[in-house]
């Protein structure tokens, strides 16, 4: 990489790298419960998924649901640890994962609610 | 011109470090003294402690999200419990309607927003409307389901009744019908309703609430109540409303016959009537003569009997309502502000006060022992229950 590369993006040492690793489980563990609560307030008939594109997904079937958004994920962290190096990688996973979280709390609280 | 690359091991200015260069033996690594070498799981440690961060930080923000928007909600109201039950009491513009009892349910409507309580623990749920409904009407409720229409802003006229299964936790789109001509009834499994068939006219409709197939009862406006396997509605009102006769359908055997109705005083007003087994209660009354009548009357035999009679400028203020053997009605004093909610067993006994309540009472509601009314104070719309003794 040139300097002015590594000016523009930072690179991660060992430690921020062990920080990414650790939101990546995490938001890889937030994807699977944001999708099981999902598919029971489905169920329960109160709520409606406004993601356009899972909303397709779920209409397909639970399958075709579950193999697309863990996949997706998936490939997103992959993504992100290949760019493992990069401070933009390690910023980017901390955002998903506190977003991810926000959503999860969120749908907690209301499926306790209920 | 691009800068050489340069990696961890660069070699500081001026010195050179080519591959072929020969330069003595290798220097020996020098022994690691501190830092992630010796003590691994403090970096580790470090690493989740700042990804936990991250995380609560995310579950602050949805929480928040969450107890906001909930503040925010038009339709909660303020509930309190009392030494016989509830207290419910509207909480915002919106006044409380259209209430109804059934088992453990404790159901009513708030605005557009179908609400209901579970008596045993007060905890609400917002039941209706959908995210594509913005219109509802009044809800029913038997001993486990809840039933109600709603309706998209431009929807033509076309309604879809829902239901809600108090077992499962779990709302599901019963029908879709055409014009709502009356207001959903449910009992058991079985709900009924009146609205435009197919070739435009009214009709009534029996539905099944486990597989939405539907029956129909007559093709005929009415406005129906199911209980068991009957279905009632009264037929051909007068100026003051009370019926000439009740059209009664037995589903279960197929048979239709009707009801005049018995010791009916002139001029009187209809209140409204309820159905419980084989007993139809109504009530009427007369403002002019100050006289009030809650009538329960058989409905194979049409033996009739004056459960209730109230005199000397007093008035009935709200129509019965009647769940096994017990009979629940509101009456009014003459020149009074307060209602009493009183109650009588048609097994015997004299009627008892279930109630003084401060403000006038729209309906009343039974289910087993529990007694629910709705009444008004002011602006104020509030819900109270409580248990009739036995």
């Amino acid at each position: 990489m040139t300097a002015w590369a590594r000016r523009r993006t930072p690179l991660l040492g060992p430690f921020g790298v062990r920080v990414l690793l650790w939101l990546l489980v995490e938001l890889w563990v937030l994807n699977v419960a944001d999708l099981l609560l999902t598919r029971y307030s489905l169920s329960l008939g109160f709520a409606t998924e406004s993601n356009g594109v899972m909303d397709y997904f779920f209409r397909s079937g639970t399958v075709q649901a579950v193999a697309f958004k863990l996949g997706i994920v998936t490939v997103g962290t992959l993504l992100l640890w290949r760019l493992r190096h990069y401070r933009t990688a390690l910023i980017a996973a901390a955002l998903l994962t506190g977003v991810f979280a926000a959503v999860v709390a969120y749908q907690a609280l209301w499926v306790l609610s209920f | 011109m691009p800068r050489p690359l340069t990696g961890e091991g660069e070699t500081p200015a001026g010195e050179s470090r080519s591959p072929g260069a020969s330069a003595g033996p290798p220097p020996l690594a020098p022994a690691l003294s501190s830092g992630a070498g010796t003590r691994p799981h403090v970096s580790e440690a470090r690493a989740l402690l700042l990804t936990a961060l991250v995380l609560l930080a995310g579950v602050a923000l949805g929480a928040a999200g969450f107890f906001v928007e909930r503040g925010m909600s038009t339709w909660r109201p303020e509930v309190t419990r009392t030494a016989t039950g509830w207290r419910i009491v509207q909480a915002h513009r919106a006044p409380l309607d259209g209430m109804v009892l059934g088992g453990n349910d404790l159901v009513w409507g708030c605005g557009p927003s179908i609400v209901l309580m579970d008596l045993p623990s007060g905890r609400l749920k917002l039941l209706g409307p959908g995210p594509a409904a913005r219109a509802t009407w009044d809800p029913s409720v038997s001993q486990r389901y809840v039933v109600w229409f709603e309706a998209a802003p431009a929807s033509a006229g076309e309604a879809t009744a829902w239901v809600y299964d108090s077992a499962t936790r779990r709302r599901r789109q019963l029908a879709t019908l055409g014009d709502v001509l009356s207001l959903p009834s449910a009992s058991g499994y079985r709900a009924a309703w009146c609205t435009t068939t197919q070739d435009g006219g009214p009709g009534i409709v029996a539905v099944d609430i486990l597989t939405g197939g539907q029956v129909p009862v007559a093709a005929e406006y009415g406005e129906p109540i199911i209980d068991g396997d009957l279905v009632t509605w009264p037929t051909r009102t007068g100026p003051t409303g009370l019926p000439a006769a009740w059209v009664l359908v037995d589903l279960a055997g197929d048979r239709r016959w009707s009801l005049v109705p018995a010791t009916t005083l002139r001029n009187a007003q209809f209140l409204g009537y309820d159905l419980s087994g084989r007993i139809l209660v109504w009530a009427e009354t007369d403002p002019a003569s100050g006289r009030g009548r809650v009538v329960a009357q058989n409905v194979d035999d049409g033996a009739a009997s004056v459960v209730a009679e109230v005199t000397d400028g007093a008035s009935l203020s709200s129509a019965p309502t009647i769940d096994g053997d017990l009979v629940v009605w509101a009456e009014t004093p003459a020149a009074a502000t307060r209602s009493r909610v009183m109650g009588r067993r048609l097994g015997g006994g004299p009627s008892f006060l279930v109630r003084d309540v401060d403000g006038r009472v729209l309906s009343t509601a039974a289910a087993g022992d529990t007694v629910a009314w709705l009444a008004q104070l002011g602006q104020t719309t509030f819900i109270e229950t409580a248990q009739a003794p036995r």
